[in-house]
């Protein structure tokens, strides 16, 4: 258990290092820039008053509605739409001025044409200088789907009298648009998976830092095995970014956003950093130099962004089943509420375990290679050809 | 000698750097409580080596036995055994002294109840109690080296390998060093890497000189000294030298060669018994005469030209 006593002293050391705690500031202090970038982008579509420090998107959109029958006003979603009665004159004012993005007019008469089994024509006026528009169409859209299969449910009910059942429509269940999913869930979950990629430094002063320094070499000389080297490198990087990310959760808290399940949430995030920890170790154990994982750490992270973000992005638009093996796509789920079957859980968990455990194994048999610490080392063809022992290996 | 008595057993080492070749076929045997000196040019494997004793790189072909136990499939007892100080004192640089001592001897799994008592042993014992609670960062070449022994020496090991522990020293921190070193003698198995040939025929029990990956020439530094140029060199600065001379020297029965630099003639001799002749030769041309033995480092010229 010689890997605790070197996960033990890195951290200490690494805590205790000056240089390290200007680094988290500064991290920090990128992670608050983002969360203005995006706050700013949602206000700026809101509104030219500036940048404000309350990121939530509450109020995203203004909407004017003349609907006297109460219909529409009772669907609409006010967490995200900024709804407020008007009449046909001054909501067509509001919307030339600017201070509104759409009007929605609702008949007078829908709650007779409805007895009467006649269509309801409801109006939408939008303000097409505005890009908000489209959120506002989507959310129309939605809220008239909702308020028609209501009603239809209704007065298909008032048939049959005996069935007492009320009639319960979740605003959910018929999902947020693209756009408002992408800006709330997506966006929230990047910000949250975002400090993972900021301990790849780490990793590698930790472990190129051992070859750059020559301390590598009493380090071999130590009766602790490669396996053990590595593990607890990799463990100490881990507690560090374990409390990071519960420091910047309690920002994103203070900041205004809200999510469920912040334990579970916190849980993924800090498995994420696993796989992560253990490629960039990959890059580290082989690069003779710092600049070598640097560029070797660049090229890779691109790849590993990619599978976290591009299953959630899809699931947004197909919800496939496959696109839960990120666990930025759980996430995201818990985000939106949804009510996510146990076993799905074990997706994500289940490809981060075996990448883990894959990449922590290539990384070991690159550490306990000696041509690799001290050179020449192989090339990379050749050392893939060994790893998969298609080839002997020959000192 | 007994084969027991040997604590290290090199047999037919090889290893290989691409196409250099670093070890050729290397055969050692080190006797419990020795301290063998290593000589070489560079690049002569010395460093190779002592790091495949150290478990630190894996052999080509062959064996290293230690205390019985193979490098091959013992490295974790064997590495417990040794300490190790590289030839740059690399430490790491944010670690206080003690704080660093400390990480080396949880790692070798020295009793926590023993580590503090351990380490003051050892910082009193290298004179560096004073600078205990300094950063490594602060200190020059010389006090790091003395915290690099201390912390090879932390887990009380059997066997103890120097490379180079001496360079770039200033003198009076070499002599420090070097006394360190005679210290320990006899109590412990030390194997010495050294460019410094004065280093290695003090201090050595015997002194192998490697060149090309194989030991060419191994033994104790007076049977080496000996070897090569006799035991006395007797140094002649004349007025009219002449090949006359030299020849007649050369019948002399305990002569063993003759130089000649100019007016200087360097004769080696298997004993003192000639010089008053070797004078007579000269008659009254001789300016001044000096005896000299034979160091170590004309051995190893000598013996790797």
């Amino acid at each position: 258990m010689k890997f605790i006593t070197i996960a033990e002293w890195e951290f200490k050391e690494t805590l205790k290092s000056k240089k390290f705690l200007i680094i988290f500031c500064l991290q920090i202090s990128m992670l608050f820039l983002m969360i203005f970038v995006f706050n700013a982008f949602a206000v700026n579509i809101q509104s030219d008053k500036g940048v404000s420090i309350t990121p939530s998107l509450s109020g995203f959109a203004s909407l004017d509605i003349d609907d006297q029958g109460h219909l529409f006003t009772k669907y609409i979603n006010p967490s995200l739409i900024n709804v407020q009665s008007s009449d046909y004159n001054n909501s067509l004012q509001n919307l030339n001025n600017g201070e509104i993005t759409g009007f929605v007019q609702v008949p007078s008469d829908s709650l007779n044409s409805i007895r009467n089994i006649d269509t309801i024509n409801v109006k939408l006026y939008l303000d097409y200088n505005d890009p908000k528009r489209s959120v506002i169409r989507d959310e129309v859209n939605s809220t008239v789907n909702i308020m028609a299969t209501a009603i239809s449910n209704s007065w298909i009910n008032s048939l049959i009298p005996q069935n007492t059942t009320q009639i319960a429509v979740n605003q959910q269940s018929t999902g947020q648009s693209l756009q408002i999913q992408i800006l709330t869930n997506a966006m929230l979950a990047i910000l949250l998976f975002l400090p993972l990629f900021f301990f790849g430094n780490m990793i590698i002063d930790s472990v190129v830092g051992e070859k750059e320094r020559k301390t590598g070499e009493i380090l071999m000389a130590m009766p602790i095995s490669p396996s053990q080297i590595i593990l607890g490198k990799i463990l100490a990087v881990e507690g560090v970014i374990a409390i990071q990310i519960a420091f910047w959760m309690i920002i994103l808290f203070i900041m205004g956003f809200k999510f469920a399940d912040p334990i579970l949430i916190y849980i993924l995030v800090i498995i994420t950093a696993l796989p992560i920890l253990g490629v960039t170790t990959i890059i580290s154990a082989y690069s003779k130099n710092y600049k070598e994982a640097g560029i070797g750490i660049t090229i890779s992270y691109i790849g590993v962004v990619g599978v976290l973000i591009i299953p959630a992005l899809t699931y947004l638009s197909i919800k496939s089943l496959a696109s839960n093996i990120s666990p930025m796509t759980m996430v995201m789920r818990i985000f939106s509420g949804e009510t996510i079957p146990f076993w799905q859980y074990f997706i994500p968990i289940v490809f981060i375990f075996l990448v883990t455990i894959l990449t922590y194994w290539i990384s070991i048999k690159l550490f306990e290679r000696d041509d690799i610490f001290f050179g020449p080392r192989p090339r990379l063809i050749r050392l893939f050809l060994e790893l998969i022992r298609f080839k002997k290996n020959v000192k | 000698m007994n084969s027991n008595d040997f604590i290290i057993k090199i047999d037919s080492l090889n290893k290989s750097f691409g196409k250099i070749k670093a070890l050729d076929n290397l055969n050692l045997e080190i006797k419990k409580g020795e301290l063998l000196g290593i000589i070489g040019p560079n690049g002569a494997g010395k460093t190779t080596a002592i790091r495949i004793t150290s478990c630190i790189l894996q052999p080509d072909s062959g064996d290293i036995l230690i205390d019985d136990m193979s490098i091959h499939s013992d490295q974790i007892k064997i590495k417990s055994m040794i300490g190790y100080l590289p030839e740059e004192p690399n430490l790491y640089e944010r670690f206080k002294a003690r704080d660093l001592l400390k990480y080396f001897a949880e790692l070798y799994g020295v009793p926590k109840d023993r580590i503090e008592d351990r380490i003051n042993e050892l910082l009193k014992l290298v004179n560096m109690s004073h600078r205990a609670d300094d950063r490594i960062n602060t200190f020059s070449k010389g006090l790091r080296q003395r915290i690099g022994i201390a912390r090879a020496l932390i887990h009380d090991p059997k066997i103890i390998i120097f490379d180079e522990p001496t360079m770039g020293l200033d003198p009076a921190t070499a002599h420090n060093i070097r006394e360190f070193i005679r210290s320990l003698k006899g109590e412990k198995t030390i194997i010495l890497c050294t460019h410094y040939m004065d280093e290695a025929d003090s201090l050595c029990d015997r002194v192998a000189i490697l060149n090309q990956g194989k030991i060419i020439d191994m033994g104790t530094p007076e049977y080496l000294k000996s070897k090569i140029h006799g035991d006395i060199i007797l140094e002649l600065k004349v007025r009219n030298p002449n090949n006359n001379d030299a020849d007649l020297i050369r019948g002399f029965d305990s002569v063993e060669g003759v130089n000649i630099k100019g007016n200087l003639f360097l004769i080696s001799l298997k004993s003192k018994k000639d010089i008053r002749g070797i004078i007579n030769v000269f008659n009254n041309d001789i300016l001044s005469v000096n005896t000299m033995e034979p160091t170590l480092e004309d051995v190893f010229i000598q013996t790797v030209k």
